[in-house]
């Protein structure tokens, strides 16, 4: 049954449209949990509203359970799925920079498209200012290359990595994830801003 | 107690049944592609037939040779040592039953070369790198091997010592694949691959 796009199946414009409709229904969930808004996602950096770690921890672990399931009743082919390739060295420098525009943007390249869309100015800034990185990268990427490709460790999995099963991975990041939403929803009553959290 | 409680007690559940499910862990292709491409175009990754056959004549017990052909294929005619492992069922399970222990080097082999080929990349994308592929297979093992002449008056102590070989694995693989087809059938089969074996343990 799934995935339910593939280069060999599906022609070209049912693929995108697929994608059309996903993004189009992410980017309104994200609107409707209030995503759209600074203040929201940096509430995550200074521990007043830790909304955004429970929306996509959550997300994830239902995902990964749910993908499990379906490949156990053969409903899902998980070789057929895509894992992203493991750069080490880029995956450090690229979370560091990226990490630091998230928290001086306010948004995360998801949601700042998605306040754009209802217009809001720090979001056009935001993704204009991605948008000039994006061209610097590509700009500089011969003198980077080297960086950029070190330490490949290809598509590799964390239970792979750790020699675990599948299924035990997935309890120990669900019990990990149970226990972050516990210490967030702690963060959030001592790091309280009433002030802004009211608004949101 | 409250619904995200409730959902956190679901989804621990859930997890714990998947903890306990015999989960197949797929594994990844760990090479980049570059890399992979020049380590399987190296000529370190093959062996001449003349290589084969001394390693079955000596009986190296470092060297594991794989026929990748069907099993009809491979009860008909196979090279002394080899175990059967058809191409799909090669691709198709876990390669670690096959390619586990690192201190073998196994080669492939099939009719020609697609067929080994394409498991070298796949063994050596996994990470394999005791992978290795019998130049021109069973059709080279015929042409080199089983027909070989000696003509002439003088030889040389180094073509003496390759043709010995030659007609010491010829005389090998004669004898095996003359076999009645009853003993074959058990030889052959004492010789598969079972993975309860290779685990090891007592029993």
């Amino acid at each position: 049954m799934a995935p339910l796009s593939s280069y060999y199946v599906f022609p070209e414009w049912l693929s995108m449209l697929t994608a059309l409709l996903i993004g189009t229904g992410f980017g309104f969930a994200l609107e409707q949990a209030g995503f759209s808004s600074s203040r929201k996602l940096a509430g995550m950096f200074y521990g007043y509203d830790t909304t955004v770690l429970k929306v996509f921890f959550t997300a994830a672990i239902v995902a990964l359970i749910g993908s499990q399931f379906m490949g156990f009743f053969g409903l899902l082919n998980l070789n057929q799925v895509y894992v992203n390739e493991f750069y080490v060295t880029a995956s450090i420098v690229g979370g560091v920079i990226m990490g630091a525009g998230f928290i001086m943007g306010g948004f995360c390249p998801g949601t700042g498209l998605c306040a754009l869309s209802i217009g809001k100015i720090d979001a056009m800034v935001f993704i204009a200012g991605g948008f000039a990185g994006a061209f610097l990268f590509t700009e500089s990427y011969p003198k980077i290359e080297e960086l950029a490709n070190a330490n490949f460790r290809g598509p590799v999995k964390i239970n792979e990595a750790l020699g675990i099963s599948p299924g035990l991975f997935t309890l120990i990041l669900v019990a990990a994830a149970v226990a972050m939403f516990w210490i967030a929803e702690l963060a959030e009553k001592k790091f309280a801003r009433p002030e802004i959290t009211n608004e949101l | 107690m409250n619904i995200r409680k409730e959902i956190s007690v679901l989804l621990l559940l859930l997890s714990l049944i998947l903890a306990l499910l015999p989960l197949s862990a797929n594994r990844s292709f760990v090479a980049k592609p570059e890399r992979l491409l020049s380590e399987v175009m190296n000529e370190g990754v093959s062996f001449t037939v003349d290589q084969v056959a001394e390693f079955i004549v000596r009986e190296d017990p470092s060297v594991q040779l794989i026929d990748l052909r069907s099993p009809e294929d491979f009860r008909r005619q196979a090279v002394p040592g080899a175990v059967n492992v058809p191409y799909p069922e090669f691709i198709n399970s876990d390669p670690d039953i096959w390619l586990g222990n690192r201190n073998i080097r196994n080669i492939f082999y099939s009719t020609g070369d697609l067929e080994p080929d394409y498991a070298l990349v796949y063994a050596r994308g996994l990470g394999y790198g005791n992978s290795y592929v019998m130049e021109g297979g069973i059709a080279e093992w015929e042409r080199t091997i089983m027909q070989t002449r000696f003509t002439g008056n003088r030889i040389t102590a180094r073509e003496n010592a390759l043709f010995e070989t030659r007609r010491r694995a010829g005389e090998m693989f004669t004898e095996l694949n003359s076999l009645p087809d009853s003993l074959k059938s058990k030889f052959l089969e004492s010789r598969k691959f079972s993975a309860k074996k290779l685990d090891g343990g007592c029993e």
